[in-house]
């Protein structure tokens, strides 16, 4: 990259974001997925068992719609686990960064000088967990905003205090 | 006429038959079908009641017209800097927009505006309801001025002589000496090598709406026998798909140019203090006001045709509010130049970025760009194809098309493939792509709102992944890069948006 040598600046000594140490979900999270994967499942199994048994001939077939019941609801977990287990965020000093995905990896980084709002959302379940998502919004549309699920809430409040704190400083130094 | 906007004031008074006239217009074009049924059908009578029903709906929008246009008061509020619009006839509504955060200014004027004489003004935010900051009429000279004090954020008041001197620079606005200007034959060019997909959509859309009405009426008349269908099919069958072929892309070439006049007729850039004021229309007069600064993406275009001819297509892209938007929103927050030549496009990107790009390293896609795209475009259909080819023997006859179909996608997914790239200097990022137009989007690294970063995980031990950028007027990709030469740039682009003072807006 020589294009950048007038630069005083050597790339090599600038922060990594892909080396920060990222915080994973509080693991009562996977409790409240697990318990959602379970009504989802419980649903299409009720609707799987009421087909069969009306219906004459897919009940002599059963077995079969067993068997790919429960390799879906495997192949469920395995998934949702694999995504839970990748996801991490942090809070640097100028940034936030959140990874996660289901195949591919994704990181997204959101300077702080860029957030517009914070929300702190609490579902029903992740109130009885003391779980909170944290929302973190920016100008760039929906694809380039965060969303940090399965943080306790005394954590997600402190958070969201200290992003919207440094927001209130950056706004009061533009004015 | 005071040129006082710290006062609260009213629109034109001819607003009031403005908005009568647009309540009619729109209750006629809803009730289009049922109207044109009545006067078919129905006698002398029934005919004069019809008469008197118009003429009393068009009485009460005119009463209307006048409640709305009493209740109606804008004015600049100099010390906040805010301007204030108050409406509402039943409820009331008082609109405050910070003339810091105004990203345009449109004065418009249709054909009914300019019978009168007045124009209408719109306010553009970032925020994604337009609509609702709308003066529809004003004094031409009323309008120019406000848009002076809008996009400058003057502090002065009506007390002061400086009004007199905005006034007079706003009458002087439209003879500033436009830096480009494009004439018939430009639009002519552009008209007939742009814009195909566009105009492919519109008169799909105009067509099914002619057959879909057309078939409405005779089957209100209770004669629909399928005449359309039937004259359709025998159409296909007398005229030969070549004559069919021509007429179609005569019509598509004649609908390009005519759209392309009536949109840009008279297109005119200049400079004016620190905006851009760019201006164009055939029917209805367009004058548009803008922040070089609160440009975030720009973009210019240049297809086979137009390379020849030495024409580039333009697009400013400004701040949107991200979810939920109609394509029309988008567009009407992109400004358009079409078809400038290389020295005036530089001269935009001059005033827009403050500098020419420079020079910067290139970074090219790997290979793989091209696997995800084979195996949707090309495996799968054919696939499909071949599994039918063994059971529908009607289709086998077809196998030249899916031969077409191979070479033209292969090629497609091919170049599009070379023409990914990006070139990223010190102050700028380009993102090039496209496959018939090519595109080049320059963004500055300081309207960079947040990054993404993503990597397939059998892509690891390859080193590939892919970088987002996402900006208030949508996102840059790159895909399928180094990895570690993303990963180093992401750290860069981060440093240079924490690290600066320069605001994105």
């Amino acid at each position: 990259m020589q294009e950048f040598t007038n630069n005083t600046i050597d790339l090599g000594t600038l922060p990594k974001y892909e080396e920060t140490a990222l915080t994973t979900p509080d693991s009562k999270y996977w409790q409240i997925i697990v318990i959602n994967l379970l009504i989802f499942l419980f649903f299409i199994g009720a609707g799987l068992a009421v087909i069969t048994f009306i219906d004459e001939e897919m009940r002599t077939n059963w077995f079969i719609f067993l068997g790919a019941f429960l390799v879906f609801a495997a192949f469920l977990f395995l998934v949702f686990r694999t995504s839970f287990k990748r996801r991490g965020f942090a809070l640097r000093e100028k940034d936030v960064l959140y990874k996660s995905g289901i195949i591919a990896e994704t990181t997204t980084i959101v300077p702080l000088n860029r957030i517009q709002h914070v929300a702190l959302n609490e579902g029903f379940l992740s109130r009885m967990f003391k779980l909170g998502t944290l929302h973190i919004y920016t100008a760039g549309g929906s694809s380039g905003e965060i969303r940090i699920a399965g943080v306790p809430i005394e954590q997600a409040k402190a958070l969201k205090e200290a992003l919207v704190q440094r927001l209130v400083v950056n706004s009061a130094l533009e004015d | 006429m005071s040129l006082d906007f710290s006062q609260p004031q009213r629109q034109s008074a001819a607003g009031i038959l403005i908005s009568g006239a647009y309540t009619l217009q729109q209750f006629v074009r809803a009730m289009f079908i049922p109207l044109a049924l009545l006067i078919f059908k129905s006698n002398k009578t029934v005919l004069l009641y019809t008469a008197f029903g118009l003429t009393a709906i068009l009485v009460i929008s005119l009463i209307y017209g006048y409640f709305y246009y009493r209740k109606f008061t804008f004015y600049l509020n100099t010390l906040k800097q805010e301007f204030v619009i108050e409406k509402g006839v039943f409820g009331r509504k008082n609109l405050t927009i910070p003339v810091e955060k105004i990203q345009q200014v449109n004065i418009n004027q249709g054909f009914l505006q300019k019978l009168i004489g007045v124009y209408s003004l719109q306010i553009d935010t970032a925020g994604s309801d337009s609509k609702e900051v709308n003066i529809s009429a004003v004094s031409g000279q009323i309008a120019f001025a406000l848009k002076e004090h809008l996009l400058n954020g003057e502090k002065s008041t009506g007390a002061n002589p400086q009004t007199e001197e905005a006034a007079l620079a706003a009458q002087n606005l439209e003879q500033d000496t436009p830096f480009i200007k494009i004439g018939s034959s430009t639009l002519l060019k552009i008209g007939l090598t742009s814009n195909y997909g566009q105009s492919i959509a519109l008169l799909l859309g105009l067509g099914y709406a002619v057959f879909h009405n057309i078939k409405e009426v005779l089957k209100a008349f209770d004669n629909d026998n399928g005449q359309i269908e039937q004259f359709f099919k025998s159409g296909v069958t007398l005229i030969s798909v070549g004559v069919l072929f021509a007429a179609m892309i005569i019509l598509l070439l004649a609908t390009n140019v005519i759209r392309t006049f009536v949109k840009y007729f008279d297109f005119q850039m200049s400079k004016h203090q620190k905006s851009l004021l760019i201006s164009s229309g055939l029917l209805a007069k367009k004058n548009t006001l803008l922040h070089p600064s609160k440009v975030q993406i720009t973009e210019y275009s240049q297809n086979y045709f137009q390379q020849k001819i030495g024409l580039f297509n333009m697009a400013l892209k400004q701040a949107h509010a991200g979810q939920q938007q109609s394509e029309k929103e988008v567009r009407s927050n992109n400004m358009e130049v079409p078809g400038c030549s290389s020295l005036e496009k530089d001269e935009v990107l001059r005033m827009i970025l403050g500098k020419l790009p420079s020079e910067g390293k290139l970074y090219r896609p790997n290979f793989r760009f091209m696997n995800l795209l084979v195996l949707f475009w090309l495996v799968l259909p054919l696939t499909a194809y071949l599994i039918f080819y063994q059971y529908l023997p009607e289709i086998r006859s077809f196998y030249p098309l899916a031969i077409i179909y191979v070479l033209a996608t292969s090629l497609m997914i091919y170049i599009s493939y070379t023409k990914h790239r990006i070139t990223v200097s010190e102050d700028f990022i380009i993102k090039q792509s496209g496959i018939w137009d090519i595109s080049q989007e320059i963004v500055a690294p300081h309207k960079i709102q947040s990054i993404s970063t993503s990597q397939y995980p059998w892509h690891k031990s390859l080193d590939i992944g892919h970088v987002t950028l996402h900006t208030a007027a949508g996102n840059i990709s790159f895909s399928y890069g180094n990895y570690t030469e993303i990963k180093t740039l992401v750290n860069w682009w981060l440093y240079q948006v924490e690290s600066g003072q320069k605001d994105w807006m």
